[in-house]
């Protein structure tokens, strides 16, 4: 039997030391420091909400080689790694906690979906950790917390956008006979109040207001009792139980749709294949109508996003599947503004760069527009000061870290892509939000 | 009024459904005295093998004689190589539980990666539109309640009629006992892990197709589900499970008729621990099939 020797321990002691040192990274003082940088993807990866993570980790895989094949940060590498949240806030503490204790090297955090970014983003923002979510909730639109961001506008503006599509969206007359079918979770009702103000303000009824529990087996006898109320058309966020829901309304309805309106969330790959499956192609594409942000996917930064999005797939196989998905875009935006602002301010002190990532999205008067992080460090080096255009177009921060912009009515085309339909007037988009507020 | 017909009608579909998967898992409980947490896995494993298969466009009903093939070997598999070696070694009760919890959570994030973490549909299985009397139902759905009448019917014939049945109900009585007098407890057993697992894989598949559309995460719903029913009837008893989920099917669609919908699990469940309260050991305990003498 071998006897324990206290040399052992010192030189076990002395050894996780030295791992420490070298796996860990300071995060104050000066310089870009060394090893691996890591962007954490915090969202639901299982769970009714499963199909949001990917969405994001995604973003994330496309960004990395960009930084990466152009000298890293400073020479360091990003890597991505996901948190799976499960989509509910008891999970997604733990999950943040451990994301922040186990890992000191965190240049950015994504995802933060309206799931968890109440419970998670607080914990974030102490950790002094920038973050980029991808929640809708009002309760963001004027927050204290320094180290949120956000490049989408508020639900409510998402719901605003598919009122005006069942009131002013081209192809058909104004829809007067709402039902609003939405998933019981917070981001999916945070839609149901503003939608119910603008119709009604704007002269429709609302027929039924049925929040569904997303995930259940069945939505048989929910079909039934809002087929009663005879509404003209669906407003609907109800992620992953789309399809059951959809396909029983058009049994129960002798094989005919209602038209249905889905909130930007719903130009998703998995969404589209979801519900393509459940109604067939046919009814997919005659009666869907979407919302979504203005993107043009084109130019320079969209063309790299979209080759690195394709690349990815060798890591995640549905990686491509994203290349049309608004947050992906925007998630990828944010990680090479972040990444840029630790080039610019040379720091690896998220305390440093964090407000140079606002600085670099909106410019200033005389700043040189960049779409590519290549080319935002070859400006940075020649002591420009840039503003990033990124692949999901131009950001304007307010003060309280709120990226806006518009909406445009869209809907798919048979192989899934996003096809625009429409575009909403000021005058009715004016009209919409007086009628909401 | 007429919701509320609709409603009696769709909680038929739901009750058949869950009849299935809770009298397979009771069973299983009843006669080998383990909680199988991994039941819903195997549902859902049961419920992507059709899946695939009706994808290369075979029927789904073949596809449903398959998931239920797939059930019974798996479960037997499940037993041979995982829970029996753990019962051998004088593992706990509880300590089985953890197992067979561990087990679930290996065979979902195995499948993951296989699957794929989003919905899918199965092809062609809605039917004609049949209306009576109020009642609106599909004629797959319409198969599907025969099919869980004619499985029940099965059931019952095997646990009362036949000498496997017999035996089946011994075992469940009293092992050692049945084991000396010379029933052969141990093939029994892997009878009851092929039967329960084909009545698992079977109910995977119809929960499926009744869903409409399915995803890997709805396998721990079909366990809590079919878990309720059980318990709710007695834990052990094919009977009770019956009954148990008769309750929970139709109350969840007429309380979604009569309130709000995102509720309707909440009323299922709070009468199942209603009744826990009230008669801890279930409706039918001590008077199934498969209960103790005595």
């Amino acid at each position: 039997m071998s006897r324990f020797q206290p040399s052992r321990l010192v030189s076990a002691v002395g050894a996780l030391f030295l791992v420490a040192a070298c796996g860990g990274t300071t995060t104050s003082g000066g310089g870009l420091g060394s090893g691996d940088l890591l962007v954490g993807v915090i969202a639901p990866f299982t769970g009714a909400d499963a199909g949001l993570g990917p969405a994001y980790y995604a973003a994330c895989l496309a960004a990395a080689p960009s930084i990466n094949s152009n000298g890293g940060v400073g020479g360091r590498q990003v890597k991505c790694q996901q948190f799976d949240t499960r989509g509910e806030p008891a999970d997604a503490v733990p999950a943040a906690n451990q994301m922040i204790a186990a890992n000191s090297n965190l240049m950015a955090v994504v995802g933060c979906t309206s799931d968890e970014a109440a419970t998670v983003a607080p914990i974030i923002d102490r950790a002094h950790i920038p973050m980029f979510c991808m929640t809708g909730q009002s309760e963001f639109n004027k927050t204290a917390l320094k180290y949120f961001h956000r490049l989408v506008p508020a639900d409510v503006y998402d719901a605003f956008a598919m009122v005006g599509s069942a009131l002013y969206g081209p192809g058909h007359s104004p829809y007067k006979n709402a039902a609003l079918v939405f998933g019981d979770d917070i981001g999916s009702q945070a839609f149901v109040d503003p939608a119910t103000k603008s119709f009604t303000g704007l002269g429709g009824k609302i027929a039924i207001n049925q929040p569904i529990k997303l995930g259940a087996s069945s939505y048989r006898t929910e079909v039934a009792a809002m087929l009663k109320t005879n509404p003209d058309v669906i407003l609907t966020e109800a992620l992953g139980s789309a399809g059951t829901y959809l396909k029983e309304v058009k049994t129960q309805n002798g094989g005919k749709m209602i038209p249905f309106i889905g909130s930007s969330a719903t130009i998703d790959p998995v969404w589209f294949q979801q519900v393509r499956d459940a109604i067939g192609i046919a009814d997919l594409l005659k009666y869907y109508a979407g919302v979504d942000l203005g993107y043009t996917f084109s130019g320079p930064a969209y063309a790299e996003f979209l080759t690195n999005l394709n690349a990815a797939a060798s890591t995640f196989a549905d990686a491509p599947k994203y290349k049309q998905r608004g947050s992906t875009l925007h998630l990828y935006d944010g990680i090479i503004m972040t990444a840029l602002a630790m080039v610019a301010t040379n720091s690896a002190d998220r305390t440093v760069y964090n407000p140079k990532i606002i600085e670099i999205a909106n410019g200033t008067s005389g700043t040189t527009v960049v779409n590519t992080y290549k080319d935002g460090v070859a400006a940075l080096k020649a002591g420009k000061s840039i503003r990033f255009v990124g692949a999901g177009g131009q950001n304007n921060f307010d003060q309280y870290n709120n990226s806006q912009s518009g909406y445009i009515l869209v809907g798919y085309d048979k192989d899934g892509n996003e096809v625009t339909a429409g575009q909403l007037t000021p005058d009715q988009t004016s009209k919409l939000i007086a009628a909401g507020r | 009024m007429d919701l509320y017909v609709a409603a009696f009608g769709f909680g038929l579909v739901s009750m058949s459904v869950i009849a299935i998967a809770a009298v397979g898992f009771t069973m299983q409980f009843g006669i080998t005295n383990m909680i199988n947490l991994a039941y819903g896995e195997v549902m859902i494993s049961s419920a992507y093998v059709a899946y695939y298969l009706n994808k290369a466009g075979i029927s789904i009903w073949f596809g449903m004689v398959a998931g239920a093939l797939f059930g019974a070997v798996f479960s037997f598999l499940l037993n041979r190589i995982v829970y029996a070696p753990f019962l051998r070694r004088g593992t706990s009760h509880i300590g089985m539980v953890i197992v067979s919890l561990a087990v679930s959570l290996m065979i979902a994030n195995l499948l993951l990666p296989i699957v794929g973490y989003y919905s899918v549909s199965y092809q062609d299985t809605t039917g004609g539109l049949i209306r009576a009397g109020g009642i609106v139902l599909t004629t797959n759905q319409i198969a599907i309640i025969g099919v869980a009448v004619l499985l029940m019917l099965l059931i019952h014939g095997l646990l009362r009629y036949t000498r496997l049945g017999k035996a089946m109900r011994a075992t469940a009585a009293n092992p050692t006992l049945a084991r000396n007098c010379g029933i052969p407890t141990q093939r029994v057993v892997d009878a009851v892990w092929l039967i329960t697992g084909a009545l698992c894989g079977l109910a995977g598949v119809v929960a499926a197709m009744n869903s409409d559309s399915f995803a890997i995460a709805n396998g721990a719903g079909f366990l809590i589900t079919a878990l309720a029913a059980a318990v709710l009837g007695g834990a052990g008893q094919p009977y009770g499970a019956m009954i148990g989920a008769v309750i929970i099917g139709m109350v969840t669609e007429l309380s979604a008729a009569a309130w709000a919908p995102e509720y309707k699990e909440v009323v299922a469940f709070g009468i199942l621990v209603a009744v826990m309260v009230l008669r801890p050991q279930g409706l039918l305990a001590k008077r199934g099939a498969l209960a103790a003498a005595g």
